[in-house]
């Protein structure tokens, strides 16, 4: 449930429509096991890009390439035209923040405290500062604090700031990843899964709070199974089967290419009656 | 005898030992990812199981005859107490932060050494542990003791046992895949709690095998010979790559014999006269722990931990 | 599931989803609050009463008309039980001592008064050679703390909320069949003995100067309660003092008691902080004794370290277990600059703050090449390389005396014959006299150390509180998530280690001052003497990861209890492992609870976030403990 958006100075960006992320050939194997076969994905400013594909695909795998979790065995990746370093800290310093298929929040600590660590890579403020406490480190945990109460509005969370993490019900735990994230300023958002577990109000929901971000220039790139959230959300989405990208293009291009409905529901055979659409499965851990 | 090949056995010997040690805990680290400190106590307490079943046995029982029953007795020792702490201090930690286990095992660790420590008041000393008669034998420029030998073979044995167990048995097989990734173990029917515990029971064993070796070679063992021996097991165990069992053996050895060459060599580097010899056996050993960590930290075969994250 | 233990299991239960069990022993209501009482006053008559005929018991228990010895503890907490049983049957104005108006707070005072009486009871018969060696006082004494107990047991015990009915039970395997056992765990599971999330009357709404009132007083107390303790001079007067002060504690904190001092505490920090340290700075004017003030050194110095390792433990998360080296490093720098003649600069003579800086940076250069290139690896490592380096640091030291090695720390003997300290023309090491006081050798490094301990205090705070400290508990939480969010894993663990170092070293230029000379044994894993590496994990661990006042608390304890209770030093080793298992396995976070714990059950309890401002006001986000 998105409040007014607050206005906020927007990120520098490239001229709308520009590549942001340019991920080509990312080939990553695990031994004798290849998760994702040779991929190629762009996403520019502005934009809402999907990916799916069934259980086991390497999305989960793909996003850790992309963002240092896992060093492509081939390939690479860049943002905004630099080669990214395999180091996830430094990832999310140039500019891609995301959020995790099975919540990874900080579970002890509080709503706040859980966004301010976000901010962690847009401030400097280290061990001396913070003994020392000069007037420089008051204003910086105030603008620290203060930005993390928008964002916090931002997705709805103002007044839990002060609750622990590990106590707020899922829908919100999710809600707090994504401003978590979005505290690091990132120019492109990575979601995994966002509405896994969730009801369709819940999912509604978190549509509106992804279109907000990109109102927010923020381009995102979203894993999902929800088939209307990604019709819905997405400007293009790309399939991933088996580690290979089948498909890739607007809503309805995909929606009716042949391989993906076969890739979902499988080849018909003759005595089957009509299927309805697909169940989501279980959330295995794509590998 | 400060001779090369001298060096190189004694190496092999004491290597062997920390290679039996060091089994016990690479497959509970490569299975729960946890430290198991209690494990040198384990050690400990397999020789001391060993010597009580000795001391109980008739005086003219042969040491050869004696041997069987010394091995059952501490294994059973050692396993009941590697079981117990599983089931007891470790299961019920499971799924709590890292910390929480590995603090158990530290005071684990503690509380079964004063066991033995308050059981045996005089250990302090070192209690006397029999001797294997015979020897020492020469080979080449070499002695070996008695006790060297029934080191290295039950080395041997235990080791391709280990192996074959590991590769062709079905539990074996369920081992690895647990190792791998307990979680799609799980899925496919493997009940995981039983593959710890039988983890936990090797090396119990393999730990106990180990502590009456030590006895028999040194002629005394004490209540804090675990603390030393387990340091050196799991620096070992990580030299060789930890959760490979190979590399837990070939760690052993690899640590066994640098220590006993800089113990003898360092010496006769210029500038180091003073760093040679018993007393900086250990420090040498640490500094070749760090410089494995520098250089190749996922040990010398690579590691084998289920991925956890 | 037999049939029988399902029976009593319902039968036991309340009938409503009300918030108390039904009482242990089924009483009516008026009968066990009898009995309650009458258990109270029986016991505090007997404390007048002579519980054995013969001075050879410690303490003289053999007069009648004034209490002495353990009578005097079973005598408080006979009295206390029975406050708090007036304020638990809601008489008016009794409350004050139980404002939770909870049963769980008689209980457990009725069972540290019963556990001294008992003990003091047992332990006459068992030292005199025979239950004939009690006066009729003694019996007295056991029969009225029985009743109080018993009566306790008869009254209903506030419950967890919302715990299900159907407790698993069946784990209790083939005692299922026994009634007894059944009701007895069916009550424990039910009974609510810890007390976070009661409601108590808000402390704050007192007259601010009544607060500051109570903040002294209660200080002022707590400071009477610790000298008395340390002033026992049997371990069987310490035990029993004991019992009654952790039971008692634990039973007032069941009324809500130090909830209610938590709020004024935290309402009033500043005024609080200084009637601390006022309050520690007196401890050794409260008693001229140089024994104590020699165990408040310690206690000193051996809390501030176990602050540094909380730091690298509590905070972050990483386990050293070679922490007492970065103490010994320091206290060797601090003793080869101090001109004493053993050592190899004997022409060297720093001034203390020249030598409290090379301390601390001697330890912080270590840190930084044990952390280096452990701390990008696994977190275990970090444990084993951190052991390892504890057991080298010995030997080291050791060999260093220019026969195994080079000559820079002569060895086993170490270096002896330092030098007092001397600040600003103060001779520490001298007598001063302050009006009637006299401050000898050790009340002075007292104070110097009480300085320092308030400096490491507020390093802790103001770093935990903070991006950095943020950043700690975020790896120490979820490392992978931490660096998603852009922190540098690496370079922020390295931080705290060389913190933590750095602080350990600062403790070890006092330490070795104090102690005069600097040897090499003290620096192990695990020994009989503190510090050492166990000891100061286990007193972080058991204290309170995380908090402020947990790990000096913990230190406290450790390095206080087995000095009172000598007749345990054999044990002792074992105890402290005992005690590690058994606190994480039932208590991981420790004595002082971190504060994010209480956070948990705020939920009813805070206010609308619109009128609480962003500022000092808010509950700080890592500052945990009192």
């Amino acid at each position: 449930m998105t409040t007014t958006i607050p206005q906020q100075p927007t990120p520098e960006q490239a001229p709308d429509g520009a590549p942001l992320l340019q991920a080509s050939g990312v080939i990553m194997r695990f031994g004798g096991l290849t998760a994702v076969r040779d991929v190629d994905l762009t996403v520019n400013t502005g934009e809402i890009v999907g990916l799916i594909g069934p259980n086991g695909a390497g999305k989960t795998t793909f996003f850790n390439c992309l963002t240092g979790l896992y060093v492509p065995t081939e390939g690479t990746v860049s943002y905004r035209g630099t080669v990214l370093p395999p180091k996830p800290h430094l990832v999310t310093k140039a500019g891609i923040a995301r959020t995790f298929q099975n919540i990874r929040l900080f579970a002890n600590m509080t709503v706040l405290e859980n966004v301010l660590v976000g901010r962690h890579t847009r401030t400097r403020e280290g061990l001396m500062s913070a003994l020392i406490r000069g007037p420089g480190y008051h204003r910086a945990e105030a603008r620290s604090r203060a930005r993390a109460m928008e964002l916090l509005e931002f997705t709805g969370l103002a007044a839990k700031a002060d609750h622990l993490a590990r106590n707020l019900p899922y829908g919100e735990q999710r809600k707090l990843e994504i401003a978590r994230a979005l505290a690091s300023e990132p120019g492109l958002l990575l979601l995994d899964e966002p509405t896994a577990g969730m009801n369709p109000q819940e999912t509604r929901a978190t549509e509106e709070l992804v279109f907000a971000v990109r109102d927010q220039g923020i381009a995102v790139l979203v894993i999902e199974h929800d088939m209307r959230f990604i019709f819905n959300l997405c400007d293009r989405v790309a399939v991933l089967v088996q580690g290979e990208k089948l498909v890739e293009g607007s809503s309805e291009v995909v929606q009716q290419d042949e391989r993906v409905i076969a890739a979902y529901l499988g080849e018909p055979f003759e005595a089957a009656p009509a299927e309805g659409q697909q169940t989501t499965g279980e959330q295995e851990n794509d590998r | 005898m400060h001779t090369l090949p001298q060096q190189l056995a004694n190496g092999l010997f004491i290597g062997s030992m920390y290679g039996l040690i060091a089994i016990g805990y690479t497959m509970v680290y490569g299975i729960v990812q946890l430290i198991n400190f209690a494990h040198g106590e384990i050690y400990m307490t397999g020789a001391f199981g060993a010597l009580a079943v000795y001391t109980n046995l008739p005086d003219s029982m042969s040491i050869w005859a004696a041997l069987p029953l010394m091995l059952a007795g501490g294994a059973i020792v050692s396993v009941l107490i590697a079981v117990g702490a599983e089931r007891l201090a470790y299961r019920p930690l499971r799924g709590a932060p890292r910390l929480a286990p590995l603090i158990t095992a530290i005071g684990l660790s503690l509380a079964l050494q004063q066991v033995v420590f308050l059981w045996y008041p005089n250990a302090t000393a070192g209690k006397h542990f029999p001797q294997l008669p015979g020897g020492p034998y020469h080979v080449g420029d070499v002695d070996i003791q008695s006790g060297d030998i029934f080191l290295v073979v039950a080395a041997v044995v235990c080791m391709a046992a280990l192996a074959a167990f590991v590769r062709t048995s079905r539990t074996g097989r369920a081992m690895q895949a647990t190792a791998q990734d307990p979680d799609t173990a799980q899925l496919m029917g493997i009940d995981t709690n039983r593959i710890i515990v039988i983890a936990f029971a090797i090396g119990g064993f393999f730990a106990a095998v180990a502590g009456l070796a030590s006895g028999l070679k040194y002629g005394q063992i004490k209540y804090d010979m675990g603390f030393q021996a387990g340091l050196k097991a799991f620096t070992a165990a990580v030299l060789g790559g930890i959760g490979n069992i190979y590399g837990a053996m070939l760690g052993g050895l690899v640590l066994g014999v640098a220590e006993s060459c800089a113990s003898a060599y360092i010496s006769n580097i210029p500038g180091m006269e003073q760093l040679g010899g018993e007393g900086w056996k250990n420090v040498w050993a640490f500094v070749l722990l760090i410089l494995v960590l520098l250089a190749r930290p996922q040990g010398l075969l690579g590691e084998r931990v289920a991925d956890r994250a | 599931m037999t049939d029988i233990p399902l029976a009593t299991a319902e039968a036991v239960l309340a009938p409503d989803t009300g918030r108390r069990t039904a009482p242990f022993i089924p009483l009516p209501r008026n009968a066990a609050r009898a009995a309650t009482l009458a258990g109270a006053v029986v016991t505090i008559a007997s404390t007048f009463m002579s519980w054995t005929y013969t001075t050879d018991f410690p303490g003289d228990l053999t007069v009648s008309g004034y209490p002495g010895g353990l009578q005097v503890m079973t005598l408080i907490g006979a009295i206390i039980t029975g406050v708090v049983a007036l304020g638990a049957f809601r008489l008016k104005g009794a409350a004050w001592l139980n404002p939770s108006r909870s049963n769980n707070s008689v209980l457990l005072l009725a069972l540290a008064t019963l556990g001294t009486t008992w003990y003091t009871v047992i332990d006459i018969a068992a030292k005199l050679g025979g239950i004939a060696n009690l006066d009729p006082g003694g019996f007295v004494a056991a029969v009225g703390s029985l009743l109080l107990f018993a009566g306790a047991l008869a009254l209903p015990i506030d419950r967890r909320p919302q715990e299900p009915a159907d407790a698993e039970y069946y784990e209790l395997g083939r005692f299922e069949k026994s009634a007894l056992v059944v009701r007895s765990y069916v009550w424990l599971r039910e009974a609510r003995l810890h007390h976070a999330d009661m409601r108590v009357a808000d402390a704050r709404k007192l007259n601010p100067w009544l607060q500051r009132l109570v903040i002294v007083v209660v200080y002022a107390l707590g400071l009477k309660i610790l000298t008395f303790g340390l002033a026992t001079d049997y371990s069987d007067i310490f035990l029993g003092y004991l019992i009654v002060v952790a039971v008692g504690l634990w039973g007032l904190g069941a009324g809500g008691l130090l909830r209610q001092f938590q709020q004024l505490t935290h309402r009033n920090k500043r005024f609080a902080a200084t009637v601390g340290i006022i309050a520690a700075a007196a401890y050794p004017f409260a008693q001229n004794n140089e024994h104590w003030a020699n165990l408040g050194v310690s206690v000193l110095i051996v809390g501030t370290v176990a602050l540094g390792l909380n730091i690298v433990v509590g905070l972050t998360g990483l386990l050293d277990l070679g922490y007492v080296a970065f103490l010994g490093v320091g206290a060797y720098a601090a003793a080869l600059v101090s001109g004493s003649q053993f050592s190899i600069w004997s022409g060297v003579q720093f001034p203390f703050w020249a030598a409290a800086i090379t301390g601390m940076a001697a330890a912080c250069v270590f840190g930084v090449l044990i952390g280096a290139p452990t701390l990008r690896l696994r977190g275990d490592y970090l444990a084993i390389v951190t052991l390892g380096f504890g057991e080298i640091f010995r030997i080291v030291v050791r060999n260093l005396d220019g026969v195994s090695g080079p000559k820079v720390t002569n060895g086993p003997n170490g270096i002896a014959q330092i030098p007092d300290l001397s600040i600003f023309g103060y001779n520490l090491g001298a007598n001063h006299d302050i009006g009637s006081f006299t401050l000898g050798r050790f009340a002075n490094y007292y104070l110097l150390m009480l300085v320092i301990t308030m400096i490491v205090v507020l390093v802790f705070t103001r770093a935990a509180d903070s991006r950095i400290g943020r950043s700690w508990i975020a790896i120490r939480e979820d490392e992978t998530a931490a660096t998603a969010m852009g922190i540098n894993g690496f370079r922020v663990k390295l931080v705290a280690f060389a913190l933590g170092a750095s602080l350990a070293g600062l403790a070890g230029t006092v330490f070795a001052h104090v102690t005069n000379s600097v040897v090499p044994d003290p620096y192990q894993f695990s020994g009989p003497v503190p510090p050492n590496s166990a000891f100061l994990l286990a007193a972080v661990v058991l204290g309170g990861m995380g908090t402020v006042s947990g790990p000096i608390v913990g230190a406290a304890l450790l390095y206080v209890i087995p000095e009172k209770l000598d007749f345990l030093s054999k044990y002792e080793l074992f105890a402290f492992g005992l005690a590690l298992i058994l606190i994480m396995r039932f208590r991981p976070e420790g004595i002082i609870p971190n504060r994010r714990r209480q956070l948990e059950f705020h939920e009813d309890e805070t206010t609308a976030p619109g009128k609480r401002p962003l500022g000092d006001d808010t509950v700080p986000a890592a500052t945990a403990g009192a």
